[in-house]
């Protein structure tokens, strides 16, 4: 496995980890009224990606910065893909400043309980 | 979040119910009329440690900061020592606020003495139900609160003291009937009006621009001095020793500036600043054992979030953690809390001295790493601040109510001594267990290449906690 992992390799591990999210109830009432714009930079490759939560339900990630951020996430292409795959602990990674974030305290927390709820429901 | 609320954050963590005992305590026993000369020094050293928090969250503008210059800085498992014990401060913070809240209600209200602690109990069940229930501080009502605690408090003193109608006694003179260990002392409890002016650097991924905060902890030590020279001359003038050592010589400040209206407008403002120490110390400390757990240095039970997102144990073990202090405080009576004021004047000067460590061994570890601010005459500037503030520690930690107690240096050493021993025995013990869980209860699910499936080699960098 090459260290950038391709734009096709970050969707399908995102396209994987909305409908873990999706379709964990605890998450949907976790999410309750937290409509949210999230901006993805990656830190390797410049690229950034936009996903949304609205209504709960986590929408589908479009290529681009689109529209005003709540909270904006910089890491790899590589710690993207493997955090929506649920490989790697977010926290960890932010702890080291491998991962760095932009946003409200609340959002930070949201997101890192969407990651950790998706995989083991804690 | 804007300037002036990353002003309003910095002064309010700072400005706790209990800087008016400090205050006061600072008055009775050390200073005098010249008090303001020990807390503008005071002050002048929390600039060098302005200066240190300065280059160091510049170099790390993240919430998680302190473990990061800390565990680049030094062994890891000292780093989180340190941190841990660090933590006790905030614990002693509320506990304290929860009870001066408490024992002013039950002075004005002419109540028996026992109800402080119901007070107590009520406050902080409130503000835990109220962090368990997702709910923040807005920026403008803590904007808001700040300001009315603030202007309130300069206000009632400037009026106490123009009403008052003689003039200071010794303004200009720091020594008269005292000596150079009682300036010190002095000094050593001014660091703790301060403290907690840091702590806003956990807010730096919430601001529009990082040098906001660099800024805003500047204009908040200014505030600081401002507010807290005037009050501490308001006091030393106006009141009584008796009045100087009780739980709440705020209320007979305002009693002397505006007679019983003075007394309620203070036990409100009073009540005030619980808002914003219980929603910072609440929520600093309740995600950074949250973070913590997730890292694996603390069990994992502390990283359970509640279906609002918010970390429930954390929150429930702080504020039984603050009742229970608060209780001791009570029962044992007397003028106990200032070992409360003791100890955290001298963990507050530990912090700086181990950020002026940081920034020194940094500047030979990470010498390319960007700095948006750097310490001027670095070499000079962070020895003067691991020695001083090495120094003030320490006899902050011996002295209580201007006589030398050993009670708030043991009670430290023992918690450094706890976290030590859980940091070395426990942590490793914590991460190998959970490394371990982690690969057995769910291999890597990223496909190989190549491949359609999940994979199933041991993952190098495992996911997130059962």
């Amino acid at each position: 496995m090459s260290d950038v992992a391709t734009a096709e390799e970050l969707a399908e591990a995102y396209r994987d980890w909305r409908v873990r999210c999706n379709a964990n109830p605890r998450l949907a009432k976790m999410l309750r009224g937290w409509d949210r714009t999230v901006h993805l930079v990656t830190s390797d490759t410049g690229e950034g990606y936009t996903l949304s939560v609205a209504g709960s339900v986590l929408g589908e990630l479009r290529s681009g910065l689109v529209g005003a951020p709540d909270l904006v996430v910089t890491a790899t292409s590589e710690d993207f893909t493997d955090l929506f795959w649920g490989d790697l602990n977010p926290s960890e990674k932010y702890l080291n400043g491998e991962i760095v974030l932009a946003g409200s305290s609340e959002d930070v927390m949201r997101l890192d309980a969407m990651s950790m709820v998706a995989f083991l429901d804690q | 979040m804007g300037f002036r609320t990353a002003v309003s954050t910095s002064t309010g963590l700072a400005f706790a119910a209990l800087q008016y005992l400090a205050a006061a305590g600072l008055v009775a026993y050390v200073a005098g009329d010249s008090a303001w000369i020990s807390i503008g020094v005071a002050g002048l050293l929390a600039l060098l440690a302005w200066g240190f928090f300065g280059e160091l969250n510049g170099m790390f503008p993240t919430a998680a900061a302190i473990r990061r210059y800390m565990g680049q800085a030094m062994d890891d498992r000292v780093a989180l020592s340190i941190t841990f014990t660090y933590l006790t401060t905030i614990v002693l913070v509320v506990a304290a606020d929860a009870f001066i809240v408490g024992a002013a209600l039950t002075h004005v209200l002419h109540v028996p003495t026992g109800l402080t602690a119901l007070w107590t109990l009520v406050l902080l069940g409130l503000a835990v139900g109220s962090n368990l229930r997702g709910v923040k501080v807005a920026g403008w009502v803590q904007d808001v609160a700040t300001t009315l605690v603030l202007t309130v408090t300069t206000v009632v003193s400037v009026v106490a003291l123009a009403r008052s109608g003689t003039p200071l006694h010794t303004p200009l003179q720091p020594f008269h009937h005292r000596s150079g260990t009682d300036f010190v002392e002095s000094v050593a409890l001014g660091i703790f009006l301060y403290s907690a002016f840091e702590w806003v650097t956990t807010n730096v991924e919430e601001v529009r621009d990082p040098r906001h905060i660099h800024r805003a902890m500047f204009l908040a030590i200014c505030i600081l001095f401002a507010v807290c020279a005037v009050m501490t001359t308001a006091m030393s003038h106006l009141l009584d020793h008796g009045q100087l050592t009780s739980p709440y010589p705020q209320l007979p400040l305002g009693r002397r500036a505006f007679g019983t209206a003075g007394v309620w407008l203070m036990t409100a403002v009073t009540a005030v600043t619980a808002v914003n120490t219980f929603n910072g110390g609440f929520v600093t400390a309740s995600r950074f054992l949250y973070a913590t757990a997730r890292e694996g240095s603390l069990p994992p039970v502390l990283a359970r979030l509640n279906d609002r997102a918010v970390p429930w144990v954390p929150v429930v073990v702080l504020g039984v953690a603050s009742f229970f202090v608060a209780v001791v405080v009570e029962v044992v009576g007397g003028s106990e809390w200032q070992v409360l004021v003791a100890m955290g004047a001298a963990l507050e000067a530990m912090i700086y001295a181990v950020a002026a460590f940081c920034v020194l061994r940094l500047r030979g570890r990470l010498a390319d790493h960007h700095r948006p601010f750097r310490v001027p005459l670095v070499r000079v500037l962070a020895v003067l601040g691991i020695v001083v503030f090495g120094v003030l520690g320490v006899v902050a930690s011996v002295s209580v109510s201007n006589r030398f107690d050993p009670v708030p240096l043991v009670i430290i050493l023992v918690l450094g001594a706890a976290s030590g021993v859980y940091t070395v025995r426990v942590v490793p013990r914590l991460r190998a267990a959970e490394l371990e869980r982690r690969a057995a209860v769910r291999p890597r699910r990223r496909p190989l290449p190549g491949g359609s499936g999940p994979g199933t080699d041991a993952m190098a960098d495992p996911g997130p906690a059962p």
